[in-house]
Parts: structure tokens; sequence; C-alpha cells
């Protein structure tokens, strides 16, 4: 027995040098993992940073997502440094310029209660993203939850929850939370839209989990923890929600663009964010009935709702690429590889 | 295609039409040696493809040719670049692959060719058999549908009565009853035996003349293996095409090829007919791949010998001789420079690429020589008879029933099916049972009952001597799992692969309430126990090969010093070489540790080296149980019987002549007597 | 046959329980969170307590009434007059719907076919083109469509729209309402209704041919990849012929089940492109039903949409069980 050993140890270092060399044509995650352990040293903590940088640095390779991450970090900084770099507040009209186009006085120009509208939407601005942020983290937490706990139980509990979640699935949640945020008023009336989003956001998004979940738990590492006596509850919280975690990651960069849209929609039809509160939404229903007289009203507030979403929608494709090999990166590779040898005659 | 800017990376690399001309000289098969031109002529393949990674090279330089009538087995182990070149004989690989050098169909050029001139070969010239029958027709189309299609594409005129009469001729060929009816099925109605011998159908459909089969049995149960492969005799006599058959498997190799090529890390190592390969491999690979795997058709009587380390990744092909870290001649200019096929005996056209050649040629070095001395089997604490032994786990009469639901739209309970039928067995401690059968015939689920320590639906599973019908409550169930553990067949699938192995090894510690001090100490033996290096305690299971993987599964199982260890097809998935080092292992933990194995498995040569005891289950019952010798030699059951004869056992003398023996319907009739007759 | 109408009874079933129960939490929900009361009390001058205890009391709306006795009596209206309840003013709920749910038809099947025609197209025009400049530019578009808000990119084109108005000095498109002809020519008449119906049905056609495209090209390119594909290539198939003939099948099934669900909205209506472009379909209604504390309306709305949703789940599973052999109906 000793003799096995002692021929084997010098045996498992050479095999985790090959193994530390990745293989096939396509990585998976635990092969990049694997690249980044390569890089990284041999440290034991630096192996996770090491996942995370050879992550970001997939990302940063993508010059769409860095625009996208550039463009979103301006949209921030003007949300928060905006209001201190106008000396109008959205909240005081100037009575001395009414529905004006934008000049040098009013950048954005005011609307025809002689609102500031560079103030109004660098305010509305923030309303959307902490909204959009709020929501997103909130509902991401809320499905993964009971979405894995729902595919973990098995038998009956699973059938209870999945009726349940069927159920509050049929009814269009637009409509119930449109019942919910028409109570939203004056400053605080973001946060009970922030609440009505959330209270009904989360359960398609559960049920999708779910599904994810699903094959997750018939993976046999999940057996294996549960056939050595490790709890339910434990199973869970280490074994299916970390397995989720890029989605989970991932969707929620994307459930922000979301909860913007949402936001929009609602204040547009008057039941969420209302006066005196402003937001983006808000200022399109306010504009939309001014369309030809004063324009910029409308225009101005939508085009920074499609930059701010387009800027999202860039980095989350940037971060599905960067977290999922088999996605668009293989056919990044081609064209690299094309690239590299092009002196050579085409492939077959 | 050029390939220049691989050439110079490995040394010149010319095709050695000098040495493949001694291919002709072969002839210790059964044909003789081959005649005439050959059909096919493979002369410095190359393929690469451009991953992330870089580029991979997965076929560098292959050669060979094939003759109408001939079998020609590929054989080597996952990344060796066989299926690879396989593919590249039809013109399947994907876009990003770059392939180089010659592929001649009766003088025809085939690299170089559009997807449009290629498809006019595929299904009439070069047809392709694939590995998993399961996936491989399409869903939405009936059987008669596909097998027409392939017909009218190379001939457009036929019509509707005569394509219906070559589908039914084609259906009873590869063995398929009633075949008029079975045309109008579906895939998914038919299992997965069937549907290999409707792609085989669909291959030989056209008349080929080379039938390329990447591994069309890896899927498919043992005795659905062998009449796949009685199938694939059939086939070949009815179009007297050439046949590639791609394996792992040397035992599916010695029954169906006439020549043999070994493939490692994208290169042949070794050519040779197939009573050369076996009698004689003189590559130091091929022996220890022969060597390595346990021998179903003789008694166990010493260790197996593995190969060590893995096989190397296509990404990163050693400096030198691929094989040289793993070989235990290699020196100096092994380490190196790569080595060419050369010619091992001129008169044979014998082809081993070796840099060791002479020395292997003048002393006649075999397995025994170049690898490590033999052991003998370690003594299985033999001073108490296996019987007198305690009794760790009894199951009486254990029952799980099944609905059976319809599947689809409709799910009505079609009735129930008996998974487990009264199974009854029990092991002593320190001992060995294997609990053998087919996919479907209850084996894992009478291990999963086992496992989930509930009352069963009937009969008794006693424990230690605690019925688990008694436990009260969940901490009485953990405190029984202590002594019961588990090891899954995939090592991939049963570690998390975002734990560092000192979690994972940890959680059943944790589990189970260690302090945290005795959790560090007990890893770090734990490491040592399976033979890895403890200082890798932070890395992540995809840092390890998979055999080490399984190491790591193992020494979780062991965490809590259980007395009873329930192995779910430990090796299956592992790769030939590696199998060895962890029987191995399993060998030395039980005579260590004195633990009890269910070891639940297919594989019959690995039963017979590894376990005391048999139980044979077929559906749902156990047919026939005893001492493993005693089942082996005197089979007394006709199912057992027929399973002992499906195996392919690893001699080309010994496959060729014996009769194969096929249960049918309770009864065993011979092989031969269900070969397809072509006067139908 | 009776086996599946059997099934389909017992499916159907279970989706009215459903309902009910859906319906029923709405109708909590709803009366939580309105009150009809602040109509009347808002009203200047505010009408005496007595005449605004005796209208709730009327139209059932009396947050004073426990909402179980609320609930019974409604419940009761619907169950034995399948009557759906009065708005605030007492204006049956079951006329203004119907009347409604006609807008919302004429509206959205037309925006429907061109969705699913142009989506699945483009879907399978994209997949054959993975990562060709084709696929990356139509991709692109359509996740820029995708993320903009619908009312942002309505008010766009409504504003485009009067531009262009305003620069040929006629009116070619109506950005409100659906008709506005008078007269009795049937061939003006239509082209009066194209005019209106022009603008919202971009906006909707915009909105979800996107999914339909995207969705298609994943299903594409996932069956694409499949063994059978390469089975096919191997009998002698051309890649394109192998993935016409097989893949292209196969991944139709997934996109034959969304539209089912889809035929089911044509009834619901889109409530922002209604609201928008004036419509008065069922997604106005019901915004108008939440601005106005019409409870009884606004749960009338959520339950047609849950038995549509219904309706398409049912026609989903049969389409799937149409296409795809694997699937039996009995």
């Amino acid at each position: 027995m000793s003799d096995e050993i002692r021929q084997d140890a010098p045996q498992a270092e050479g095999d985790a040098r090959q193994a530390g060399d990745g293989e096939g044509r396509q990585l998976t995650n635990a092969e990049l993992e694997l690249l980044a352990d390569k890089m990284g040293g041999s440290g034991g903590e630096v192996k996770r940073i090491g996942y995370l940088s050879l992550i970001g640095r997939r990302f940063v390779r993508q010059r769409s997502a860095m625009v996208g991450l550039v463009i979103l970090v301006l949209l921030v900084l003007m949300a928060i440094f905006g209001p201190h770099v106008t000396p109008f507040t959205y909240t005081d009209p100037d009575f001395t310029s009414l529905n004006v186009p934008p000049n040098a006085t009013h950048w954005f120009g005011t609307d025809g209660g002689g609102f500031d509208l560079f103030a109004c939407v660098v305010h509305g601005l923030g309303r959307s993203l902490v909204i959009g942020v709020i929501y997103s983290v909130l509902t991401t937490v809320i499905a993964a939850v009971v979405g894995t706990s729902i595919a973990y139980v098995r038998g009956v509990p699973e059938k209870i929850g999945m009726w349940f979640l069927d159920m509050l699935l049929i009814i269009p949640s637009f409509l119930l939370v449109a019942m919910v945020v028409r109570a939203a008023s004056g400053t605080q009336g973001w946060v009970t839209l922030i609440v009505g989003l959330t209270a009904f956001g989360w359960i398609g998004y559960a049920r999708t989990l779910r599904t994810m979940a699903l094959s997750l738990r018939e993976r046999d590492y999940v057996r294996a923890a549960k056939y050595m006596g490790v709890s339910p509850f434990k199973t869970i919280v280490r074994h299916l929600i970390p397995n989720l975690g890029s989605i989970l990651i991932l969707d929620t960069v994307l459930g922000v663009i979301g909860g913007i849209n949402s936001e929009t929609a609602y204040s547009f039809l008057g039941l969420g964010i209302k006066a005196p509160d402003t937001s983006l939404g808000y200022l399109l229903s306010q504009g939309s009935s001014a369309m030809l007289s004063a324009p910029w009203i409308v225009l101005i507030p939508s085009a920074v709702l499609i930059v701010l979403c387009v800027s999202m929608q860039l980095i989350g494709d940037g971060l599905r690429d960067a977290i999922d090999p088999y996605s668009r990166a293989a056919g990044s590779v081609e064209d690299e590889a094309e690239q590299e040898e092009a002196p050579e005659p085409a492939g077959n | 295609m050029a390939e220049k800017a691989n050439d110079s990376t490995r040394g010149t690399w010319v095709p050695q039409d000098d040495v493949i001309r001694y291919e002709l000289l072969e002839g210790n098969g059964p044909k003789g040696a081959p005649q005439g031109d050959p059909i096919m002529s493979v002369r410095n393949l190359k393929v690469s493809f451009a991953t992330e990674a870089g580029r991979v090279d997965a076929v560098r330089g292959v050669n060979f040719d094939l003759w109408r009538g001939r079998t020609l087995g590929i054989v080597g182990e996952s990344g060796s670049g066989k299926s690879v070149t396989a593919l590249s004989l039809i013109g399947l690989l994907d876009d990003n692959a770059k392939v180089g050098g010659s592929v001649k169909f009766d003088g025809e050029e085939l690299v170089g060719k559009s997807d449009e001139q290629m498809a006019a070969f595929r299904g009439k010239s070069i047809s392709m058999i694939f590995q998993d029958p399961l996936s491989a027709l399409t869903p939405m189309f009936t059987i008669g549908e596909q097998l027409e299609e392939t017909l009218l594409i190379h001939n457009p005129q036929m019509g509707k009565q005569e394509l219906r009469a070559r589908c039914v001729e084609l259906l009873r060929m590869v063995g398929i009853t009633n075949p008029e009816e079975r045309l109008d099925a579906y895939p998914h109605e038919f299992s997965g035996g069937m549907r290999q011998r409707v792609v085989i159908a669909i291959a030989i459909a056209n008349d080929p003349d080379v039938i390329i089969a990447d591994e069309p049995t890896t899927a498919l149960d043992v005795t659905i293996q062998a009449q796949i492969l009685d199938v694939l005799a059939v086939a070949q006599r009815e179009t007297g095409a050439a046949v590639v058959l791609i394996t792992h498997d040397l035992g599916v190799i010695a029954g169906t090829a006439d020549d043999v090529l070994v493939m490692y890390a994208g290169r042949a190592v070794e050519r040779a007919s197939i009573d050369t390969i076996f009698d004689q491999p003189s590559q130091p690979y091929t022996m220890g791949l022969l060597g390595a795997v346990p021998k179903p058709h003789v008694a166990a009587e010493h260790r197996l010998v593995p190969i060590k380390g893995n096989p190397p990744s296509l990404a990163a092909i050693p400096k030198g001789c691929p094989f040289s870290p793993r070989c235990p001649m290699a020196s100096g200019k092994c380490f190196e420079v790569e080595p060419v096929l050369e010619p091992f005996d001129a008169a044979e056209g014998h082809l081993v690429s070796c840099h060791k050649l002479a020395e292997i040629r003048e002393r006649h070095l075999s397995f025994q020589e170049v690898y490590p001395e033999l052991e003998p089997l370690p003594a299985k604490w033999a001073e108490v008879p296996r019987d007198q032994r305690p009794v760790v786990l009894e199951v009486k009469d254990l029952v799980k029933t099944f609905p059976i639901q319809g599947k689809g739209l409709i799910r009505r309970d079609r009735g129930t099916m008996c998974a487990v039928d009264h199974v009854s067995f029990k092991i002593h401690e320190g001992e060995t049972l294997a609990l053998v059968g087919e996919s479907g015939s209850g084996k894992s689920t009478t291990l999963m009952q086992i496992m989930d320590l509930v009352r069963p639906e009937h009969g008794s599973i006693e424990v230690l001597g605690r019925d688990i019908a008694t436990l009260r409550n969940n901490r009485e169930r953990r405190e029984l799992r202590r002594d019961l553990q588990v090891i899954f067949q995939d090592p991939m699938s049963s570690l998390d692969p975002r734990m560092p192995i000192y979690d994972v090894l940890a959680e059943p510690l944790r589990a189970q309430r260690w302090s945290a001090k005795d959790i560090n100490s007990r890893i770090g033996e734990l490491m040592h126990l399976v033979g890895i290096n403890p200082d890798y305690v932070d890395r992540f299971p995809s840092q390890f090969s998979g055999g080490q993987r399984q190491r790591i599964a193992i020494a979780r199982a062991l965490a809590t010093r259980p007395k009873i260890l329930l192995l779910d097809e430990p090796i299956a998935s592992l790769d030939v070489s590696i199998q060895a080092g962890i029987i191995n292992l399993l060998e030395d933990l039980q005579v260590q540790l004195k633990i009890s194995y269910l070891f639940v498995a297919h594989d019959l040569a690995v039963i017979r080296h590894i376990s005391d005891s048999v139980a044979v289950m077929h559906l749902g019952k156990i047919v026939e149980q005893g001492d493993t010798e005693e089942v082996f030699t005197n089979p007394q059951d006709p199912y057992t019987k027929a399973l002992l004869s499906a195996i392919p056992i690893p001699d080309p003398k010994v496959e060729r002549s014996r009769e194969r023996l096929v249960y049918q319907d309770g009864k065993l009739v011979s092989s031969s007597s269900l070969l397809p007759t072509l006067e139908g | 046959m009776a086996r599946f109408v059997g099934y389909i009874a017992k499916r159907v079933a279970s989706y009215i329980v459903m309902i009910f129960v859906a319906t029923s939490l709405t109708y909590f929900l709803a009366s939580a969170f309105m009150s009809p009361r602040s109509n009347y009390e808002s009203r200047t001058p505010r009408p005496p307590q007595e005449s605004i205890e005796a209208s709730l009391d009327a139209t059932n709306l009396n947050d004073k009434t426990p909402i179980l006795q609320r609930y019974q009596r409604w419940l009761g209206g619907i169950v034995t007059r399948w009557d759906w309840g009065q708005t605030p003013t007492g204006v049956s709920v079951n006329e203004e719907m119907s009347s409604r749910i006609g807008a919302s038809v004429e509206l959205m099947s037309l925006a429907t076919i061109i969705s699913i025609v142009v989506g699945v197209s483009l879907g399978v025009y994209t997949a054959q083109r993975q990562y060709q400049w084709q696929d990356r530019f139509l991709g692109g578009m359509a996740s820029l469509f995708m993320v903009i808000p619908t009312v942002v990119l309505a008010i766009l084109i409504v504003f485009a729209a009067i531009e262009i108005n305003q620069a040929a000095g006629s009116r070619l498109f109506y950005v409100t309402g659906l008709s506005s002809y008078e007269g009795g020519n049937p061939l003006m008449t239509f082209l009066d209704f194209l005019q209106h119906i022009l603008l919202p049905t971009v906006v909707l056609t915009i909105i979800s041919s996107v999914g339909y495209h995207l969705g298609q090209r994943t299903y594409l390119l996932d069956e694409m990849h499949a063994d059978y594909v390469r089975t096919a290539r191997a009998k002698g198939l051309t890649k394109k012929q192998a993935i016409r003939k097989h893949a292209l099948r196969a991944s139709l099934i997934p996109t034959a089940v969304s539209v089912a669900f889809s035929i089911a909205g044509i009834f619901t209506g889109a409530v922002m492109t209604e609201k928008i472009f004036a419509i008065h379909g069922l997604g106005e209604y019901f915004i108008n039903c939440i601005n106005n504390n019409n409870i009884h309306g606004a749960v009338a709305v959520a339950a047609f949409s849950g038995a549509c949703t219904l309706v398409g789940a049912l026609l989903a599973d049969l389409f799937a069980a149409a296409l795809d052999p694997r699937i039996k109906m009995s």
C-alpha cells in the first residue's frame, strides 16, 4: 500500500501540470479557471481572483462592452454631479423662461411650466438608475432563493410551489403592478414603485431559475451532498446558488434595464413617479402633449433613456460573452485565428 | 493546403511512402495480406483547430490505406485524434478546422473539396456510423423517411415502390424484424441498439466503398454491442466496403479488425496487423494499454499495472515523444525529438514509432520487462474467512417500483414497472460484492435505494445490523451516513466545480459536526491516502485530471471512515490507461481499511478482477449470485452465460474462435443463427 | 380520442381553478389599493355623505362593507348572472369590456401576423449567417429595439410621422384612434383604417418581432449543431440542405409554441401602444380603470387576460403535440 502512494505522489504533480495546460477546442468555465490559475501563479487565494480577473480580461477585450461601461460611468457621474453644476433645480420653475429651447442658460431648455429640463433630466436619470438597480437586485435575490428552493425540495412541496408560481403568472404582472403602484405619490413615490415592481417582478424569473436549478439538482455533487447528510438549506446555499452564480450576475445587469423600462412605462401612464418628484418617464408623459411646440421636452429624455439602456445592454452582452465561452467567444477566436494566419491560403 | 508553420516546429515529416509500402506485407490476420490497390489512401493528414487557447493540433501527420473488404481499427484514448481523423475522411469537420495533407478516394483528392463537392461522396462512396444512436436520427421524421432520403439523394430517379422495397430490404439486412411496419415508426420508438441498426442501414444504403464507424458501440450495453458488431460484419460483407472502426476498446478491435493503428496525441505510434499487435506490441504505449486492462477471460492473478500520468492535451503536447512523460523507458532523446514510424520487422510491415525500437527489438522486450514488475494481488485479510466475518449490509427482498407514464401530452399512468424485484444479498466486512447488469437492470436503483435510507416499499435493508426502517429522524440517518458512503461514476459531476478541494473534503465532515481542527488534520490524511499532494487543497476540481478527480471523490467518501462504500460505475468514465490506477487504489484501501464494497458495474473484466462475489441482475431480478470465479467459470443462468459470452476479449485468436450466445426469451441461442439472412 | 377529450377537460378544469384563485387574489389586491370613495369625496361640491354611501353600496364598492361580504356579492353576480359588476359611475363592466375587445383585436391581429412572419424569417436568415455582418447588424438592431422603452420608441415614431405629415403638407399618418372617416365609400373607409393602423402596427411589430427573431435564431442554432444534422450530412446532403430539411423543422416547434401564446394576446391588446395612439382597446381601458378606481373593471380585465394566457398555454400544448412526433396525443 505505502508503495502505491509513494509511487503516486510525484505522479500527481505531473498530472496537475498537464491538467493546467487546458484542452479541447471549447474551453469550459472550469478550463478557464484552470488557465487563470496557470497565469495567476500558484497561491491558494489567488485562484478565485484569477478566475474573476480572467473574466475581467475577457470583458475588457470587447470594445463594445467597454464603450458601454464608459457611457454608463458618464451617466452615473451626470446623475450624481449634474444637480450641482446647474443653478436650477427640478422643483423650482423659472417663470421668466417658459417653453424655451436649449440655450446657454437652460442647457436642455425648459418645459411649459418653466422647469429647467437639465435639472429634471439629471434628477430623473438618478431616479431611473436607483429604481433599476434596486429592483434588479431584489428580484434576483428573491427569485434565486424561491426558484432553487422549489427545485430542490421535490415531491408535494415542489408541486404546490409550482402551482403557486403558475397561478401568480397567469395574470400579467403588468396589471398587478399597476394596481399597487398607482398609490405612489409625493417624493416617496419611487419607494412604492420599487416595492410594487419587485412584488410581482420576481415570479417569472423564479420559474426560469427553477428550470436551471432542476438540471443542477440532478448533478452528482448535489446527490453526494444529500448522501453525506448535508442539510437541504446548506445544499441550496453552498451548491445550487453558487453554481447559478454567473447567470445571476448577468441577469442582475440585464434586470436593471427591465427596471428602467418599467419605471418609464408606469410613470408615463401616470401611475409611477408623479409631481413634485420627476423621472424620465414622467418627463416623457409631460412632453408628449407638446410634441409639436416643444419637441426637445420628449427628445432629450428619450435620448438619455436610449443611451442608458443601450449602455447597459452592451455591458450585459460583454459580460455574457466573458462568462460563457460557448457564446460569441468561438466566433471571435476564429476571426483572430484568421488574422494571424492571413498569409496562408484560406482553409477548405 | 500548405501547413508549413506546423512542420517547422515539429521536425520534417514527409509522406513515408516507403514505410507505408510495408503495409502490404502484413498478413497474419484472418484475411491475410491486403490485395490490390487501396480504395482510400491517407497521407500526412493533419487537422488543427483555432481555439481560444491557441491552435490545437488534433491530427499531426497520419498515414494509412484502406482496402475494400478489410477493417482498419484505430485505437486510442480521449484526445488521441482518432475521431477527428474519422471526420476528416468524410469532410464533416467543423468550419474552424484546417485540414492538411492528402486523402485520396479511388485516386481522387478529397482534401480541399467544398461541402457541395464532398456531399456527392458522402452517403454514396463514403458513409459514417456515429457513436450515439440516440441523437443520430432526426426525431421529426420516420425511419422510412430517413432511409428513403438517403437513397433519393444519390438516386433521384427511384420510384416509390422501389424505394420502399429497398428500405425493407435494408432494415431486414440489419436485423430489424417486421421491417414493413417499422418503416413508419419514429426514432424515439426504437431502443438504442435498434437505432444503431437503422444508422447502419442508412450507412450501407447506397452500397458504399468506405464505412467509417466512430465508436459505434461505446454507448451501448455489452450484449447489444456484440449484436451491433455482428451487424457491422454483415454490412461489410454485403457492401464489400473498407471499414474504419474507431474505438478505445481493445476487445472490440480484437474481434473485428484486420489491421490496427494505435494513435496517441494525434499520431500513429504503432501499426500492425491484428495478431501482431496483440502478440507483439512493440511501442511502450501499446504495451501499457494492453497490459493495463483487466482480462475478462482469465482469473486475476496480480495487480494491474497502470500507465502513470494522463493522456496529454492536444493543446499542449509534450516536447519530444508525446508519450515520454509517461514512458518507463524514456530517456535523453525521447524528451527532445519526436520519433517517426519505422518498420519493426521489415518482412512483416509492423510499424512502430519509438526511439527505443532497436533495444525493444533486440532484447525482445515485452510488457513485463518494460513496465515495473507485476505485484501479486494484495492479501485480502485472509486470517478470517469471508463468510465468518460480520455482515455489514444485508438487503432482503427489496422491491422498488416506478409508475410508468406515457411520455408527452397525456401523462397517464400505464401501471407500474418493477425496477428492483425482490433483490436480496449480503456483504461481509472487507468483502467486495459486484452488482452486474446492463442499463435498466436495476443495479443503480438498488444502490440509490440503499443510500436514500428510507423504508423501502417492500423488504428490508440492514446497515451494520440496523434496519433502516427503524431510523426515526434525520439525525439518526446522518449518523448512519457516517458509515455508508457512495462514489459516483463521473467525478466531473460529483465534485462541485465551484468548491476548492478542501471544502469538498470538508463537506461530509462538517455535516457530521467535526471540529475545524479535526477536519484540517483529517483532510491531510485523506490526501495522502489517495495519493494527491496535500498542497493542492486550495485547487478546484477542474484543475485535476479525471483520474485525480476520482481519487478526490474516493477521499471524500472515505472522510468519515465509513464501513461500507457503494461504488456506482466508479471507473466507467475514465480512460483505459487511468482505470488501472483507480482499481489498484480501491484494492489497497480495502486491505488497509477493511471496508466493504458494493461495486456496481457493467464492465465484467473489471468485476472479475476486483470482486469477491458477484450478483448478476437482469430486469430487476438477481438471476445468479455466487463467488466471482465460480460465476465466471461456471455460469448457471442462461442470461449470465449470454452476458459473459458477449464480452469482447482482448485476444484476437480467442475472439475469432468462439461462438457468442444470445439470450432470447429466456433461452440461449447462438448468435450466428440470429444473423440476418440475405435471402429474406 | 375519448381519452384526449378527457385530458383536455381535466386540463381546463384545473385552469378554471387557477383563474378563480388568481382572480380572487386580484380582487382583494384591487380592493386594498383602490378607493372608489375618493372619486366622490374629491368632487366639488362634495356630495352629501349619505349619497356617497348609497352610490357606493349600489355598485358594491363601499369599503365600509366587510371585504368578504363584497366579495361574496361580486362573485355571486358572476356565477349566477355572468355580471362582472359595475364601475363607480354605475355602468356595467360587461358592456364596457365587450366594445373594447373588438378594438384590441383590430389593432393586434395584423401586428401579430406581421411580427411572426418578419421575426421568424429574420431568425432563420441570421442563424444561417451566424457571426457574419448580416447577423451582427440585425442582431444589434434587435437588441437595440429590445431595450428601448416602448414609450420612447412609440414617441419617436409619432414624432417622425408628424414631421413627415408637415413636410408633405397633408395627413399621411394619423397618430390617434382607429378611424376618422365618416363617409360611406368602403374604399375610403379602408384607406382611412390603414392610415390609422399603420403607426401602431409598426410599433407593435418592432417590439414583438424582436422576440421571434432572437428566439428562432437560438432554436435553429441549437438544432444546427445536433448530431442528427451531421447524420443528414453524412448521407450526402450539403450543410445548407441538412439545416433546411432537418434542423429547421425541429427549430420551428418552440416558435410555434410561442406563437400559440401570442394568439391569445390578440384579445388583451397592448397597454402602452393603445395609450399612446389613443386606441380605445382593452389595454387603455385597464389604465382608465386604475385611474378611475374602477375595481370591477380592473379585475375583469385581469381575469380576461388570465383566461387568454391559459387558452394560449393550452394551444401551445396542442401545437407542440401536433408538430412533435415524440409527444403523443393519445
